[in-house]
């Protein structure tokens, strides 16, 4: 593999008022975002949110009604053949042909590719995928079998960018591990990962930066730590004596009073707030850790509009500075 | 084209197109063996009998001289059934049932183009046809030799009616992958394809048996395979410029509307 700052020149991802309609349908409506060179970029949002459009457009499956996208500097609809040359893709709930036999698909797979499956080897090594695994046909295959295939016909050649859709979809926690490694050592070899998931303690857990998506509108684009930050963080107090004075500590709400206990919710730092309540009296405190799965339930909830969760530059997210 | 997905095609097809290359080659065999042992017999019913007369002319054929029998062999249900099952099963599968399947999916991911994936197909299934029109014409060759019928029939011209027998399945095969390049589903494409396929039989096989709808067989692209005009010297060019044409309108508008169709997640 080829050192880090390879292509840090153009952003591996750059789409600009990306729109698609079906009909009357809007699937996407003004999707900008840019995703950089070397990072690992989740992309969120439920079913039916845009996700598989806004990936379907990105490899030249879907034309955009409107707007335009770059990948890898190259234009989506004039130079997708060479954008899937040098991008690795896993599409969701992939189907191989059952009659083949894993190596023969993965072999199948790198001829047209046109590039040598440098890294099948490896990746089979890490997900477990045994020779004998390889020459079964894949109709016999369980699903993980099937999406670990994926996941390695997707890499093995080494992409610069890997566009992955649901890839943790059917592996085992063990086999997710080893998937978390693979997408650190890609990321360690300035290889760009674009992924979207369901699951968000992954993306928590593996991803720089991750975008929020709703109805085709994007809701908010920024660091992990930014959109924790933002979180409110469940509290609850415990006390000795009289209630404390609680109702002016800044960033405190939903407080509810039960006896010599109290729960709430915190926004902001939480420096400013233990200072506040620090005091003998003080007899329990606990302090809930933000998950991004709250993060994501609230860029959900009701009546929010899709500029609550954006950064200061709004649409123009793709003009986030670095960090 | 790609190289890569034309011999996986083959390769995919291999069992099945070996199976109905051998029933071509018997089929052709039979047709001059039964033409050599029968026709004497048919013959003297057919004078008996004015209605069995009429279902001797089956397909513009007849079992009365050797060329005849060809044509008539040639569009036996059961013969066009086998080379359909590649020429208009495989076409209507090519695209719309890879679709379905999602298999398309992971292809496409490639850089392979659609246009190259659209007319390697075309030539994998026209390869296919070639082979199995060349078996058909091989078995009737050998059913020639071996039936001792060398002396009336002019082997020279069995290239030419190799080519127009290309022309017919290959039109039958850019119609059904235009179709199929239009569906996401392979159950519309599929129906489309027999349809067209059954229209164009009926359409001839009317006119065979009823003379006053002789009209209809000008619309079917049966009636421009000529076995028998092929055999007497009496091709007309206009049947070939037709088939390609037929070939060439479908691949058009399929090289047209593939690369600019949505692809959508299959369901």
């Amino acid at each position: 593999m080829e050192g880090e700052g390879r292509f840090d020149a153009l952003p591996a991802i750059e789409t600009e008022r990306l729109t698609k309609h079906y009909g009357s349908v809007r699937a996407l409506n003004d999707l900008s975002l840019e995703v950089r060179p070397g990072e690992i970029f989740g992309f969120l949002g439920p079913n039916g949110a845009g996700k598989s459009t806004t990936i379907r457009t990105l490899l030249g499956y879907l034309h955009a009604t409107s707007g335009n996208a770059r990948v890898l500097g190259m234009d989506v609809e004039r130079e997708n053949v060479e954008i899937r040359r040098r991008v690795g893709y896993l599409p969701g709930g992939i189907s191989l042909y059952g009659s083949m036999s894993g190596e023969d698909a993965l072999d199948y797979l790198a001829d047209l590719q046109g590039q040598p499956a440098a890294r099948r080897a490896e990746l089979c090594d890490r997900l477990q995928l045994t020779a004998h695994d390889l020459r079964r046909r894949i109709r016999d295959y369980s699903r993980g079998m099937r999406q670990k295939l994926g996941v390695i016909q997707a890499l093995q050649h080494d992409p610069e960018l890997a566009i992955l859709d649901e890839p943790t979809e059917g592996l085992d926690p063990l086999m997710q591990h080893a998937f978390y490694g693979i997408l650190e050592d890609m990321k360690a070899a300035g290889r760009t990962i674009f992924f979207s998931s369901h699951v968000l303690p992954e993306v928590e857990r593996v991803c720089d930066r991750v975008a929020i998506i709703r109805a085709g509108e994007l809701m908010a684009l920024q660091t992990v730590d930014d959109l924790l930050a933002r979180r409110k963080r469940r509290i609850t107090l415990r006390w000795r004596g009289a209630a404390p004075d609680l109702s002016s500590i800044p960033g405190l709400a939903d407080l509810q009073l039960r006896g010599d206990r109290a729960t709430a919710t915190l926004a902001g730092e939480v420096g400013p707030f233990v200072r506040a309540i620090a005091s003998p009296a003080l007899e329990d405190l606990t302090i809930e850790p933000a998950s991004l799965e709250e993060a994501f339930l609230e860029f959900y909830a009701d009546g929010e509009g899709p500029a609550a969760g954006r950064p200061e530059s709004g649409a123009g997210a793709a003009a986030e500075g670095p960090e | 084209m790609s190289t890569v997905l034309l011999l996986r095609i083959w390769r995919f097809a291999a069992t099945r197109l070996l199976i109905v290359t051998l029933a071509a080659l018997v089929w052709g065999w039979l047709l001059l063996f039964f033409y050599s042992q029968f026709s004497e017999a048919i013959r003297q019913l057919a004078t008996e009998s004015s209605i069995f007369k009429q279902f001797t002319n089956f397909g513009s054929g007849d079992l009365f001289t050797i060329s005849g029998s060809i044509t008539l062999g040639t569009q036996h249900p059961l013969l066009i059934a086998l080379i359909a099952i590649f020429a208009v099963g495989g076409a209507a599968l090519a695209i719309a049932g890879e679709r379905q399947a999602g298999t398309l999916e992971v292809l496409l991911a490639r850089p392979l183009p659609r246009r190259t994936y659209l007319l390697t197909q075309l030539l994998a299934i026209l390869a296919m046809v070639a082979l199995l029109v060349g078996a058909l014409l091989a078995g009737m060759a050998i059913g020639a030799v071996t039936q001792g019928l060398t002396g009336q029939l002019e082997l020279a011209r069995f290239p030419l009616m190799w080519v127009n027998g290309v022309l017919l399945w290959g039109a039958f095969a850019s119609v059904s992958l235009a179709i199929s390049a239009s569906f996401d589903r392979p159950g519309p494409a599929i129906g489309l394809s027999i349809a067209f396929l059954l229209l164009n039989y009926f359409l001839e096989i009317l006119g065979s048996f009823w003379t006053d709808a002789k009209w209809t067989q000008e619309y079917s692209l049966f009636h421009h395979f000529q076995p028998s005009e092929i055999l007497a010297g009496k091709a007309d060019p206009l049947d070939f410029v037709l088939l390609v044409a037929v070939i060439l309108i479908p691949l058009a508008y399929a090289l047209w509307r593939f690369p600019r169709r949505d692809l959508a997640a299959p369901a």
